[in-house]
């Protein structure tokens, strides 16, 4: 080991309580760094989630005659052979599960308003094996009993601007398969809350055997949807969603498969650009640590202004002494930065594997931002690199500013320095 | 030069300033020391003596006229090119003896020939062992300055001062923090390393006791030599 690193590795062990309360502060930037930027990424997945779990699902399926008129919501050309297509999917050990819908417009109202609502009809068994919309309904979701089909689940914003609650009776009116305008009646069972304000807002839902009837859809769905097993990070989610999309096109030529980034891509850019803006605000968490670090150094170089005179008369040159104290801190910052990571992974451990329970903080639903379920956070581990590594450097920096003006005295007014 | 002289000052001035006025500290010293001498400079506070050992010793250039070490001039090198010289020939012994807190009295010892680079591993243990011995710590070695007494601190400080066989050792008042026992001891000491090496000692001091042991006394008052006597062996 070369003198400059043995003195400087002994002054740092020297005033271990110094250095250790300024490696706690460190850790402590660190660690929140490291937590605060995996529950960043858990709240950007929270919203990713809410998507798949309420609008788009992991991997949405159309045929490609359908997608061409996607606006129009054409129901003539629907999924061809589902069963086919889904026992195809569940061959594939990433696909948890698959639902059909069948999408259509119409028109909502109470015997005296109207607004228009985008209709969905599902199977009210798989359904819920994909969405969550289970999770989030006040009231009943469908239910077996006799007059089921009649049942419609609608957003609680759009049961409010019609003046409609729980058991009251909707009408609604609609474009058969056939293009012959029906209208029925459905009874209300269940409400919405969801994170989306356009499934409050404009949405309804009735059961596929339902829209059969009032749609005279003779089986046809306009969409399967496809639930991919949970992973950890986004990347990962997206990863399998584009993978299993790209494999069903390739075998079905006729099918327009949507991953999640093809239905989301304005999305992920605004959570990307957050995400960078999220990195400037934690990086400030950082540069608060790295002043003690600064303090701690300046007290280390004012004590040994002496040392460095001696030091200086011995032959040592600036650079040497410059070094000297850079190592220092560079010590401080290592210690720090691993404490950091340390009290970061622990954090993450129980923001992942335990989550904290949303509904703690709230009800209120339907700001885009869902308060139902648990916010878990994210391994980065590119993230704990980049927090060990910036510790470490700004600690050599800030240590370099006393240690600059320490190695610019000379021998003689060091010497004379009390 | 004079025959044997390995260090002549001619007409060295220093002024420096304080308080918005110069302050001329030395006014004209001309100085010539031969190899081997042990010699005391004393005067009272302010008299220019630790401005002259700075001078002396490299730490600091002068105003005015010349310093010659073995007929070279110091007043045309560079900072860079007087911290080698320093570092290869000029050693120092200092008042509150500065020994590095955080090292070993070996590694307090091995640090002179550690800065130079000129030495092997082996040799430099070997050579500070040596040292350490003959100052009367050789079982302390693995002791850190904290553990010794001021006498046995300065012990150190004078080990680390002769390791590398320096062409002169300078001791600004390497016996003021000292008790007249432990002084006396390290005058001793500092002569004895004088006689068996031949290495030159300049030291300053207000101690009359250290004056004794000096074979030569200049004296200096408001920066200039007022009387330069031998003293009896």
């Amino acid at each position: 080991m070369s003198t400059v690193v043995r003195i400087a590795l002994r002054n740092v062990i020297r005033h271990r309580r110094r250095a250790l309360i300024t490696a706690v502060t460190m850790m402590v930037g660190i660690g929140f760094f490291i937590a605060l930027d995996s529950l960043y990424n858990g709240l950007d997945r929270l919203s990713v989630d809410d998507l798949i779990n309420f609008r788009d699902s992991s991997v949405k399926i159309f045929s490609a005659a359908y997608d061409a008129d996607r606006e129009s919501f054409p129901l003539d050309k629907g999924v061809p052979d589902p069963a086919s297509l889904e026992s195809w999917l569940k061959r594939d050990k990433r696909v948890v599960a698959v639902t059909p819908r069948a999408q259509f417009l119409a028109q909502a109202g109470n015997n005296r308003d109207t607004t228009y609502v985008i209709g969905t009809a599902v199977d009210p068994a798989a359904d819920p094996t994909v969405f969550a919309l289970k999770n989030v309904v006040s009231g009943s979701y469908f239910t077996p009993q006799a007059g089921a089909d009649r049942q419609i689940i609608i957003g609680r914003e759009l049961a409010d601007k019609l003046g409609l609650t729980l058991g009251d009776t909707m009408v609604l009116a609609a474009s058969t398969r056939f293009e012959a305008q029906n209208a029925d009646d459905f009874t209300i069972v269940g409400l919405l809350s969801t994170s989306d304000p356009t499934l409050n807002k404009g949405t309804v839902f009735i059961t596929l055997n339902a829209a059969d009837d009032f749609l005279d859809l003779g089986g046809l769905v306009t969409e399967m949807d496809v639930r991919l097993r949970p992973r950890v990070n986004l990347s990962d989610t997206l990863a399998d969603s584009a993978s299993v999309a790209a494999g069903v096109k390739a075998a079905f030529p006729t099918l327009a498969p949507y991953s999640f980034q093809d239905l989301n891509k304005g999305i992920l850019t605004v959570l990307k650009q957050k995400r960078i803006w999220g990195y400037v605000m934690m990086l400030f968490i950082l540069l608060i640590a790295a002043v003690g670090i600064v303090n701690t150094v300046l007290m280390s170089v004012y004590e040994r202004i002496r040392e460095v005179g001696v030091l200086k008369a011995l032959g040592f040159r600036g650079k040497e002494v410059v070094w000297m104290f850079i190592l220092e801190g560079f010590f401080i910052g290592c210690l720090g930065s691993v404490l950091g990571a340390g009290l970061g992974i622990l954090i993450n451990c129980y923001s992942i594997y335990v989550g904290f329970p949303l509904q703690k903080f709230g009800s209120d639903v339907g700001a885009g931002f869902a308060f139902w379920g648990t916010l878990r956070g994210e391994w980065n581990p590119g993230s704990i690199l980049f927090a060990v590594i910036f510790g470490m450097v700004i600690a050599m920096i800030a240590a370099a500013i006393p240690a600059r003006s320490a190695a610019r005295m000379t021998a003689t007014s060091a010497l004379r320095f009390v | 030069m004079t025959r044997g002289a390995i260090l002549k000052l001619e007409g060295v001035r220093k002024s420096y300033a304080k308080a918005q006025r110069s302050v001329e500290a030395l006014r004209g010293i001309d100085l010539s020391i031969q190899k081997g001498e042990f010699l005391a400079i004393v005067g009272p506070s302010g008299s220019g003596k630790t401005t002259l050992l700075n001078i002396v010793g490299c730490l600091d250039l002068p105003s005015s006229g010349s310093v010659l070490y073995d007929g070279r001039e110091l007043g045309g090198m560079s900072e860079t090119e007087l911290s080698v010289y320093r570092k290869e020939n000029i050693s120092f012994i200092f008042q509150s003896y500065n020994l590095i807190p955080v090292l070993t009295v070996q590694e307090n010892v091995e640090l002179p020939m550690v800065i130079e680079r000129r030495y092997s591993r082996s040799e430099m243990k070997s050579r500070a062992r040596e040292i350490i011995s003959a100052v009367g710590l050789g079982d302390m070695a693995d002791r850190y300055p904290r553990e010794l007494s001021g006498g046995q601190e300065q012990r150190v400080a004078i080990a680390r001062a002769l390791v590398k066989n320096p062409i002169v050792v300078l001791a600004d008042e390497p016996t003021a923090n000292l008790d007249s026992r432990t002084a006396e001891e390290i005058m001793s000491l500092m002569e004895t390393m004088n006689r068996e090496r031949q290495t030159t000692f300049i030291f300053s001091t207000h101690d009359a006791m250290v004056q004794r042991h000096a074979r030569r006394v200049i004296v200096l008052h408001d920066g200039l030599v007022s009387e330069d006597r031998k003293e009896a062996a």
